[in-house]
């Protein structure tokens, strides 16, 4: 479904990523893990038209990306999440997530899209009438999250959703996130601490520098002495 | 009593046509965050537009009672103007604050000649408008009907504003748009149309401003510049981007001008002024201004 292939995306003149590849097939869940300053966001951004490619090719369901605007990406069923949420703070919670199903009518009722939403995370019913900038960070994640999904998309964005929250929220992110696959839709998040790699993804990436150093199961870069070095270095050191 | 009446409905009608213009100013710095020194060269040709629409509506021999409304179908018209404008400043959205002031400077100065081309250097006045809708028993004092008229035109613009921005898709579309535009990009918004929309209603509210004060007043090329600096205390008072900041700073600039030009004339712009230094003082993101973080 989205493909990534040899994408050399440059920032300010110095190489970021550097000929990556990476893809997601229809409701497959996958993690992109790095450690900060890898290019996770940098890769994400790039999916969404925010930056422009260097050169290689970005498609999504067979059609080129890289020369489409970012609204256009977004209507083709890109759900995307970003890293600080960005949840509007001059709209309520609850028009957040109308948002979505007004700048992407599909087949579905807006209304059976955003019940959808509130099913994967049952907690944002509480907080309906109240404006974006009276939540706290877990709440601000799971509307971010659950404005990705009511465009009704085939394939989600989530940068680091696990990021600076407390560990009570993350498991019911983690279980939101769960739930989303289980509807079928593609999932490609982003994942610094490889503690926090959900045990049910389907496949992980790992970048490294702007190279993508391993593509393979979760179970398999265990395995990899490499790959541990890299995403479980800081951890060896403390313990 | 009566002076005091005076004063507040003169001030009042005043406010009523300022606060159109801050309007248009506010929602376009809200939205695309440039400050629109062209707005006043909107509210010059909402004002010569109507004189030449009301021109036309004469010489097709429609009744005066038709005038008002030919006046706010002109300004809606002729504020389309706002179109071509945005595509030129859409180049500059994301250049330095000093490139925009300059390009939107431009426009005002070509407009003046445009002006002067169009409609000539002398003044042009209309006075068989204001005349048609005679004058009124308001506490006591006589007033023109169509000051009475205008105001609650833009108060029902105001509103009609308020409830578009608030409660419609599109307004929730351009608040978002306007607090966060990638973010808006990134969940199918596409931004330039809600730009090009948002200009053209700021460009409206100052075309049909112009158009509703001509009958009043006259159109001059001085009109412009005034009104300009009229929006800018309205602004400073008021706070930068805010609607109901527009409302506040239009009543007070306009309920000060008319108290001035009652009890000393000269000091019509200084007592205005006064309050504008004074906010800066005290409050200097406006009344109702965010504070700058
Ligand atoms: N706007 C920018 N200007 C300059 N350099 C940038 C910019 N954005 C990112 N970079 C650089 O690009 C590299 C990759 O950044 P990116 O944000 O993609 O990393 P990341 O993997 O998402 O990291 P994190 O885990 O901290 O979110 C970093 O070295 C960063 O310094
Ligand atoms: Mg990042």
């Amino acid at each position: 479904m989205l493909d990534l292939s040899n994408l050399k995306v440059d920032i300010e003149g110095s190489r970021i990523l550097n000929g990556i590849g990476l893809s997601v097939a229809a409701g497959e869940l996958v993690c992109l893990v790095g450690r900060n300053g890898a290019g996770k966001t940098t890769t994400f951004r790039s999916i969404m038209g925010y930056r422009r490619a260097r050169s290689g090719s970005i498609s999504f369901e067979g059609a080129d990306l890289t020369k489409l605007p970012t609204w256009r990406i977004a209507q083709r069923g890109i759900g995307f999440s970003p890293e600080e949420s960005e949840v509007y703070t001059d709209l309520t919670v609850a028009e957040n997530l109308e948002l979505s199903t007004w700048t992407r009518p599909t087949g579905r009722a807006a209304t059976a899209r955003i019940e959808e939403a509130y099913t994967v995370f049952p907690k944002l019913r509480q907080y309906l009438a109240r404006g974006g900038g009276q939540l706290s960070g877990g709440e601000r994640k799971m509307v971010s999250i659950a404005r990705a999904l009511t465009l009704d998309p085939k394939l989600l964005l989530l940068d680091e959703p696990f990021e600076g929250l407390s560990p009570a929220i993350i498991p019911l992110i983690a279980e939101g996130i769960g739930s989303i696959r289980a509807m079928g839709k593609g999932v490609l998040m982003a994942e610094s601490n490889v503690h926090h790699i959900p045990d049910y993804v389907d496949r992980i990436y790992v970048l490294e520098r702007g190279e993508m150093m391993f593509s393979g199961t979760l179970a398999q870069a265990h395995r990899d002495r490499d790959v541990m070095r890299v995403i479980a270095g800081q951890i060896e050191v403390v313990s | 009593m009566t002076e005091l009446v005076d004063v507040v409905l003169g001030g009042t009608f005043h406010a009523a046509v300022l606060f159109l213009v801050a309007a248009g100013l506010q929602l376009v710095f809200g939205v695309q965050k440039i400050v629109n020194l062209a707005c006043g060269s909107f509210y010059a040709l909402g004002a010569y537009f109507g004189i030449t629409a009301v021109g036309l509506a004469i010489k097709l021999g429609m009744p005066p009672v038709l005038f008002l409304p030919v006046l706010v179908v002109a300004g809606l018209v002729i504020g389309l103007v706002g179109l071509p404008i945005e595509r030129v400043l859409r180049t500059i959205y994301r250049r330095d604050e000093s490139y925009q002031l300059l390009i939107t400077f431009g426009f005002l100065l070509m407009f003046q000649d445009v002006f002067r081309y169009l409609w000539g250097a002398t003044p042009r006045t209309m006075d068989n408008v204001y005349l048609a809708y005679g004058s009124a028993q308001f506490l006591g004092v006589r007033v023109p009907t169509y000051n009475l008229l205008v105001i609650a035109a833009s108060l029902a613009i105001a509103v009609g504003l308020g409830l578009f921005l608030e409660r419609t898709k599109i307004g929730r579309i351009v608040r978002a748009t306007a607090e966060n535009r990638d973010m808006a990009e990134g969940l199918g918004v596409n931004a330039s149309k809600i730009f090009a929309l948002v200009f053209t209603v700021g460009c409206m509210l100052g075309t049909v401003g112009g158009a509703l004060v001509v009958p009043s007043s006259a159109a001059s090329l001085d009109m412009a510049v005034e009104l300009v600096v009229e929006s800018f205390a309205v602004v400073v008072i008021g706070g930068l981007g805010s609607m109901r900041g527009a409302l506040v700073g239009a009543l007070v600039v306009g309920l000060m001008r008319a108290a001035a030009i009652s009890l000393v004339p000269e000091m019509e712009m200084l007592s205005v002024y006064l309050v504008v230094v004074l906010v800066l003082i005290v409050r200097p993101a406006g009344l109702f201004g965010k504070a700058a973080a």
